[in-house]
């Protein structure tokens, strides 16, 4: 392997010009398992598990994670910080968004949001206009699915969908889990292969922009939804610049 | 190690600033979440280990944007008698060897329909430029989808087809023989010296040259002679002096000239070695291909079943309902790995039912619906039992049958009709059809009284068939004193020798499945078709087993419907148009009876006379053509009906000593310098067969050369494949046909030379070299019809380029321009840089690509647009009568017997050359041994030619023993256990594999191997001897112990066993495996074995 990962470990990455204390390295398996802990909770939260969605509003979490979010952008986390939502609103909430095709409905995985469709064909869905967005199974789930399948992964999240952001999410952390305890027993190569792997799947995350977009418009009132889309968005942004390494 | 570009612009775009949180702040974010976490799939056992497989997805490669239209040219693979147009991919880097270009890969060619199955074709007009990068519109994304049809489909047999070209065994010069033939060893000599030596002959080998050996004289002239000895105008004595000379025996003219003991055998460069060089260059009739050996006898089956031209058994797979696989492996073999296997995979998936007759579990009948484990050699009564079912239970289509001629089937929009209704004059001798003339019958429009003769259904009286718009199928009457029978009464009859019950015992299957198979047949009106080839015919039975076959699908009327029959010859003009290459100004006209006593009878030859009639010493073949090499050796050793002067083989496509039953008889008679004075083999390797020549020539591979394989019928459109020259790998090696004309040029013979070719206008032009010929052949083909396009500037330099790349200093090309006029140049150019020419689906096929892209299937949604269909018709048709009665079948005797060969398909054994039995089906004999041996032809093997891919060895390293576990249970036999083979005249050693996927009493395996030749016997050349090929290693896996695992290895060129050195040698002749008198083949699935474990200490 000539990747350079390869021969370093945990080796602290040179002080920033800005005159900042040394950051954690991306390497360290603490922050790798805080990055599977993110996108462990994020996918069960778009997946429609309103449980644990609930619970991390109401213990702070996502507070917390807010910080991500740069003062300039012009982001609403507003409605995950606060402290009680009805269980029974937010699960019809994301049956209406996410699942059940009507008025409200934005399809929660990436070959809907391709800009550049697998293929043309003719359907008479309204979901559907040929080589625009609405396409079901389209490349980009059978990328997800040829990732899924180097490493034996079989998402749990998603509804079968490979391309889900629920699965990717899962995978993502599966992936950071994984690349921890490879790091932990010193294992640096497969570690930094997890690690690109894992690069790879957030490289490919550019149509969660769309995908937000999609969902602020559609979730308007409450703006949970459109809260957590966001608030995916900028952790994945985050992640690729600073996370992966 | 990372090769993803981070592209940024595909990351969320959440913000271009920087961002407010670090790494330490987040794990303090995220330590809340535990509870979270631990719900969560996180700890998923993950399986890293196929992370390092490949360096980055499993097997998809991430150089796809870096060669162009210069590294590419079209040709055609070798690898098997599929011939799919493929593109070979020239390697940037070339290294120091000898060879012009290294090849980075083979691939199919995205031009072609034949290689881009599931998917459309890249429109003919394509810019290559755009179809290498894989830039065109319309052909998959390769950087989402990671592929595109940059490259067609090709197999795992074709992409090893770049060992065959760099196979370090190549034969690297001419080589001649040191010591007695077969002694393995060689001196090489110069191609001046091997000319001349084959031409004037040798002292130091003690062998004539071909100019001592051959004579020649006009058939016309020597026969009008005879026949004045026969009136006693001439006397015999001045007609000896006369032709002492020139014929090979003037007590017998009618074996031809003295060139007639010059014999070819090769496989192709069949318009350019036989019927040029060898039949008009030569005056030779001895110029033979390798259907003997292959599928001569279905292939004859068929063509008596049908009055227009239909070789093959292929259905229009994409809107068949029902398909009966009979004896044939589409998904691996028959045309069938690249195109037929997508095709019929994806009609199962569409609802397509597909049954499969076949002893054992191939991997078609893995696929099918129903398996229907056939006892091999009794094919004839199952198809005969479906059609008694299908008979008795009124599921024939009387509609079709009773249309007697072309005009009645028009009116029922019909393109075929059948003979049923034909009347058969069954007492005359041959029992042939009755003309019109026959019965007196006058034909409206003045007919020449040559019509066949209905009784019409409306009069009740006799008539030429195109005058009755439906005729009687059942009729047995006299007219005139003259007793005449329909071929559909006696059809019947046939049928109804035995009953259902015992149809169904001598097939070795139940009568629900006989019963099953018929009905499903009839079920889907002419959406129903079969595909049979090699199985049920390579018996000695298997001409008339092939017969009841085709005959079934009359029964239907399929012919020509979509989703039934199909019968597709479309391609386009070769030999004729621009440049007529299939005529030798001046050249001679072959004559005589060929030593393989194809085509000819045997009671209207001299001999018969001279040998007292029956039994013939040897067999005729009075009604198929003269390919019939299995007797070829054994009749030079008897030197009946004469002896051979010289043979010259090219063993690449005719390796006999390998693809004859009873093979291992061959190399006695080719070491016997009485036998053959002089044997020259042009190969690409010292193979099992050259190995005996005296010498071997250097022959190019596939890849080297030209050549123009055909395609079978089994497509909906029209194509003409154009092999060319892409790599030089053995730079002294010639083309066999070059050598040729050398060697006609130092005889002074026609077709060579100057003058040898004439245009359409009729000015001649010379032929020195192989592409001489072919370019013109490739004007041809670009002019047939509506011209190609011309070459854009473009396209002449990445033609340029691209020859110049792979070729280096053996691309000639204004010698290459020359060879055709200045004004087709272009057209040429578009024709090679595409591989061939290749119809479209639909009309304007370019503009509705760019609508639909690659995967849409046009020729079946574009109605009248279609170039395949016509409605509810083919567009390619077969269009005429198809028979249930063979008048010409019924012409021949046989040869032994004396009696006529039966005009009907039938039920027999299978039975040696004395009519004593070796399979039997209708009688009650036992074989000598139990168990019944058949092969096939493996999915990682074309034929012994790809034997010397390691890639594909790996694969199969030798050939086990299929044996059904009752059998080996009987024997105490486990699977793996080294066993012992014993076939009566010989015993082999084998691996057993013991599996349910074969029929109880039928044992099988691949052939192909046990191999004496290609490297896998030691070869001395100049004093240096090379050691036969060992096990071989190739493998990008790293297993725990590396080069100490067992998996993944190929074995030594010599593993296995050869299964056709265990086929039985005919009973009578002894020295040659047995033949289908009738259909021509060898037959090759008949030996009766006994399997017996080996001692453990072995």
């Amino acid at each position: 392997m000539s990747d350079p990962e390869s021969v370093g470990d945990f080796r602290e990455p040179t002080p920033e010009s800005s005159g900042r204390p040394a950051d954690v390295s991306p390497r360290d398996p603490a922050f790798l398992r805080a990055r599977s802990r993110v996108y462990a909770l994020l996918a069960a939260a778009l997946d429609g598990d309103v449980d644990t969605l609930e619970e991390a509003i109401a213990d702070g979490t996502f507070d917390r994670l807010s910080a991500l979010v740069p003062d300039e952008a012009d982001v609403d986390l507003e409605p995950l910080l606060e402290e009680t939502y009805d269980a029974d609103a937010l699960s019809i909430g994301y049956d209406n968004l996410f699942v059940v095709p009507g008025p409200h409905y934005v399809p929660p995985f990436a070959s809907a949001h391709a800009t550049d469709p697998s293929e043309e064909f003719e359907s008479d869905s309204r979901y559907h206009d040929a080589g625009e967005a609405g396409e079901l199974l389209g490349d980009p789930a059978a990328a997800m699915a040829r990732r899924y399948e180097r490493v034996g992964f079989t998402p749990a999240h998603g509804d079968g969908i490979p391309d889900h952001v629920a699965a990717i999410l899962e995978f993502l952390a599966v992936l950071a889990d994984a690349e921890a305890r490879h790091r932990a027993r010193g294992d640096a190569e497969t570690a930094a292969a997890l690690c690109d792997l894992q690069r790879e799947t957030l490289v490919d995350l550019g149509w969660l922009d769309a995908f937000h977009a999609a969902v602020a418009e559609r979730d308007a009132r409450e703006g949970v939804f459109a809260a957590l889309v966001a608030l995916v968005r900028t952790v994945a942004a985050w992640d690729v610049r600073v996370g992966v390494g | 190690m990372s090769s993803h570009d981070s592209d940024a612009d595909a990351t969320p775009d959440s913000s271009d600033e920087q961002p407010s949180l670090g790494r330490r702040d987040f794990v303090k974010a995220a330590a809340g979440i535990g509870a979270v976490a631990a719900a969560s799939n996180a700890t998923f056992d993950l399986d890293p280990s196929s992370l390092w497989t490949d360096d980055d997805d499993h097997g998809v490669g991430t150089a796809y944007g870096e060669y162009d239209a210069d590294d590419v040219l079209y040709t055609t693979c070798g690898q098997c008698n599929t011939f799919c147009p493929i593109e070979v991919r020239l390697a940037d880097e070339s290294g120091d060897g000898p060879y012009s270009s290294l090849v980075r890969k083979l691939a199919g060619n995205p031009y072609s329909f034949l290689n881009t199955q599931p998917f459309a074709q890249v429109p003919y007009g394509s810019d290559p430029e755009d179809v290498a990068t894989g830039d065109l519109e319309g052909t998959g994304d390769v950087d989402t989808a990671r592929w595109s049809l940059s490259g067609g489909r090709m197999c795992l047999k074709g992409q090893a087809g770049i060992q065959t070209a760099f196979d370090s065994y190549r034969v690297r010069k001419p080589m001649k023989r040191v010591g007695p033939r077969g002694s393995g060893e060689w001196r090489t000599i110069s191609w001046e010296q091997a000319i001349e030596e084959i031409v004037e002959g040798d002292d130091e080998l003690g062998h004539p040259g071909i100019r001592d050996v051959w004579a020649y004289a006009p058939e016309d002239e020597v026969m009008s002679d005879w026949e004045a000895v026969q009136n006693g105008d001439l006397e015999r004595s001045e007609f000896d002096e006369r032709y002492e000379d020139v014929l090979i025996d003037t007590d017998h003219p009618d074996l031809g000239p003295k060139a007639n003991r010059i014999v070819d055998v090769g496989g192709f460069r069949r318009n350019f070695v036989r019927t040029r060089l060898w039949h008009q260059g030569l005056g030779s009739i001895n110029s033979h291909h390798h259907a003997g050996t292959c599928g001569s006898s279905s292939v004859m089956g068929n063509v008596r079943s049908y009055a227009g031209q239909k070789k093959r058994q292929y259905p229009d797979v994409e809107n068949c309902e029902y398909l009966l696989v009979w004896g044939t492996n589409p998904m691996v073999a028959n045309k069938g790995p690249t195109w037929l296997a997508p095709k019929l995979t994806n009609a199962i998936q569409d609802g397509m039912r597909m049954d499969v007759v076949d002893p054992r579990l191939s991997k078609t009948a893995e696929k099918a619906e129903k398996w229907v484990p056939v006892d091999p050699g009794s094919d004839a009564a199952l198809a005969m039992g479906m059609a008694r079912w299908i008979v008795e239970h009124d599921r024939h289509d009387v509609e079709y049958l009773r249309n007697p001629a072309e005009p009645a089937a028009a009116d029922d929009g019909e393109p075929t009709w059948s003979d049923a209704t034909h009347l058969v004059l069954v007492d005359e001798e041959a029992a042939p059809k009755a003309r019109a003339a026959d019965l007196d019958l006058e034909t409206a429009g003045g007919g020449d009284g040559d019509e066949f003769v209905v009784v019409d259904a409306t009069t009740g009286e006799p008539v030429p068939a195109s005058e009755a718009d439906e005729g009687v199928l059942d009729v047995e009457l006299t007219i005139d004193g003259r007793r005449v029978k329909s071929a559909w009464a006696l059809y019947r009859e046939r049928v109804f020798e035995y009953t259902l019950e015992e149809y169904a015992e001598m097939a070795g299957v139940s009568v629900a499945d006989v019963a099953e198979l018929a009905d499903e047949f009839t079920s889907h009106g002419k959406r129903s078709a079969i595909m049979a080839y090699r199985g049920p015919a390579k018996h000695s039975n298997g001409f008339y087993t092939q017969r009841a076959i085709a005959t079934l699908q009359h029964l239907i009327g399929n012919y020509d419907w979509k989703g039934g029959q199909i019968t597709p010859y479309a391609g386009f003009a070769t030999t004729t148009g621009r440049y007529d290459l299939g005529t030798v100004p001046d050249g001679y006209e072959p004559w005589g009876i060929p030593i393989v006593r194809g085509g000819v009878s045997y009671e209207e030859t001299t001999l018969f006379d001279r040998d007292d009639g029956y039994p013939a010493k040897r067999p005729w073949f009075p009604v198929a053509p003269p390919h019939e090499v299995q007797e070829l050796y054994a009749s030079a050793s008897d030197e009946y009906p004469y002896s051979i002067g010289a043979l010259f083989i090219r063993p690449y496509s005719n390796n006999h000593v390998m693809a004859v039953a009873g093979g291992d008889e061959i190399p006695d008679v080719l070491t016997d310098e009485d036998a053959i004075p002089l044997v020259v083999a042009a190969d690409t390797v010292i193979g099992d067969t050259s190995q005996y020549a005296d010498y071997v020539l250097p022959e190019p591979t596939y890849l080297e050369r030209w050549e123009n394989f055909g395609t079978y019928p089994n497509k909906r459109l029209a194509d003409e494949k154009i092999s060319q020259p892409t790599v030089k790998v053995v730079p002294d090696a010639r083309p066999f046909e070059e050598v040729l004309i050398d060697v006609w040029k130092r005889m002074d013979l026609p077709g060579v030379g100057e003058d040898a070719i004439l245009d359409a206008d009729g000015e001649s032009w010379p032929l020195h070299r192989a592409e001489d010929f072919y370019l013109k052949l490739v004007a041809n083909v670009a002019y047939d019809g509506d011209p190609v396009a011309d070459a854009s500037d473009e396209e002449l330099a990445v033609f340029r380029n691209a020859h110049e790349k792979g070729l280096g200093e053996h691309f000639d090309l204004e010698r290459w321009r020359a060879a055709v006029r200045d004004e087709e140049w272009r057209k040429v150019v578009t024709v090679l840089n595409r591989g061939g020419r290749f119809e479209e689906p639909v009309e304007d096929y370019e503009e509705a690509f760019a609508e639909h892209g690659y995967d849409y299937d046009y020729a079946d949604r574009y109605g009248d647009r279609s170039n395949a269909y016509d409605g509810e018709h083919m567009r390619y048709k077969l269009g005429s009568r198809v028979n249930f009665y063979s008048e010409v079948v019924a012409t021949g005797k046989h040869s032994y017997t004396g009696e006529r060969f039966d005009p009907l398909p039938r039920v027999d054994d299978v039975r040696h050359y004395d009519e004593s039995v070796q399979v039997p089906v209708v009688s009650e004999d036992a074989p000598d041994r139990p168990l019944q041996l058949i092969n096939w032809k493996p999915r990682t093997q074309g034929m012994t030619r790809t034997h010397n891919s390691p890639w594909l060895r790996e694969t199969r390293p030798e050939n086990p023993l299929w044996i059904n576990p009752r059998d080996a249970e009987e024997r105490g036999i486990e699977n793996g256990d080294a066993i012992e083979i014993d076939a009566g005249r010989r015993t082999v050693e084998a691996t057993a594999m013991v599996t349910n996927g074969i029929r109880p009493g039928v044992v099988g395996t691949m052939w192909g191997w046990g191999r004496t030749g290609d490297g896998a016997t030691a070869q001395t050349v100049d004093g240096s001897t090379r050691e036969p090929v060992d096990r071989y290693g190739h493998t990008p896996y790293e297993f725990d112990t590396p080069t100490r695992e067992e998996a993944g290895y190929a074995k030594g060129r010599d593993a296995g066993f050869a299964v056709n050195h265990l086929q039985p040698l005919d009973a009578e002749l002894g020295d040659a495996g047995m033949s289908d008198l009738v259909g021509g083949s060898n037959a090759q699935f008949d030996a009766s074995v006994e399997v017996c474990k080996r001692g453990d200490d072995e």
